[in-house]
């Protein structure tokens, strides 16, 4: 009945969409950089929607004008962080406007363990309800074992 | 309204009742302009403007007319749009526009064209009314309006090439490519009853 792009995060501007290709991303950057926007590209291990504050992979690129250079460190960050979740930001810095304007995912995770309801109880009886994911934990839990393993 | 809002973290949403008062009934004098003025110089955070190609009444220029009074840090002397007098508005809050009424995923193109960036779209009947349920209408609507934006950043002429843009996102999405037989079964239909 309903075609569902492989149950992913859709959080990013164009996450309805397939993947973008390198070249649709370079695309996109051209046409901010065309608009005079700085490009910034955040990385992080937890998909949670409220989660809006990403590390930030390196500076925000405000002298880079090429659009190839700025596709080489989206490409790093994806080398550096395989597993986790990375986009790419634009900035408007017109007066009145002072917000992102882009937000493209171009990585998610390859396992997206979900995420688990939180209950917590406050006064009298009365409980709030919300939701915390999973993948934080379970990322550092798989980092520690693995480098275990390489120990032994 | 405004001021508890803001301190309320809330958004003051204004709906489109009496919209057409304003748009249609010619006879007294006091055009939507006037109410965007006012609204945006109240601290409404969303009034519905209109969509252009919708159920409100409007013609392309006298809606963005409205949307620049919104929108603007300056406004100045357009009178294709109906903007008589030149204005500054020195950092007042913008107000954002919504284009609210009759509009569905098969238009997108033109609401990307006429409306631009900087307003709400929102889809009623265009979500609830598709063929295979909502969800599968807001995964239409949203497709629509992304695969649009990337076709536009990407320097398309989505005005000519829309239709062709959205059949071939309608390729790999089955809500989309129902919505798109729908609303041209609708619209044959109409030319057949009129």
């Amino acid at each position: 009945m309903m075609t569902n792009l492989g149950n992913r995060v859709t959080q990013g501007q164009f996450s309805f969409l397939p993947n973008l290709t390198d070249a649709q991303i370079t695309a996109q950057i051209k046409y901010a950089l065309g608009k005079g926007w700085a490009l910034g590209i955040e990385y992080t291990d937890d998909p949670h929607p409220r989660n809006t504050y990403w590390e930030m992979f390196g500076n925000p690129m405000f002298d880079m004008k090429d659009p190839a250079g700025i596709l080489l460190e989206v490409n790093n960050c994806r080398k550096t962080f395989p597993n986790h979740y990375i986009r790419v930001t634009a900035f408007s810095a017109v007066r009145g406007v002072e917000s992102v304007t882009i937000v493209l995912h171009c990585q998610s995770s390859k396992n997206e363990p979900g995420f688990g309801l939180v209950r917590q109880e406050t006064d009298g009886r009365t409980m709030r309800y919300t939701i915390h994911s999973y993948a934080p934990t379970r990322l550092k839990a798989s980092a520690i074992l693995s480098k275990l393993a390489h120990l032994n | 309204m405004a001021i508890w809002a803001r301190k309320n973290d809330m958004i003051l949403h204004l709906h489109r009742a009496g919209n057409s008062t304003y748009s249609r009934q010619k006879n007294h004098g006091m055009s939507f302009r006037v109410i965007c003025k006012w609204m945006r110089m109240a601290g409404v955070d969303h009034i519905h403007a209109g969509t252009v190609v919708g159920k409100l009444e409007g013609d392309p220029m006298m809606i963005r007319g409205y949307y620049d009074t919104l929108l603007d840090t300056h406004t100045s002397v357009q009178l294709e749009k109906g903007i008589f007098f030149e204005q500054d508005w020195a950092s007042l809050n913008k107000c954002m526009p919504v284009a609210s009424g009759g509009i569905h995923a098969g238009q997108m193109h033109q609401l990307l064209h006429y409306l631009g960036d900087d307003v709400v779209l929102q889809f009623g009947g265009g979500t609830i009314g598709h063929p295979d349920g909502i969800q599968a209408g807001a995964v239409a609507n949203r497709t629509a309006l992304e695969v649009m934006i990337q076709a536009r950043n990407e320097g398309r002429d989505i005005w000519n090439e829309g239709p062709q843009i959205l059949a071939d996102a309608a390729k790999w999405c089955s809500p989309l490519k129902s919505r798109l037989g729908d609303v041209e079964r609708y619209y044959f239909q109409l030319r057949i009853h009129r």
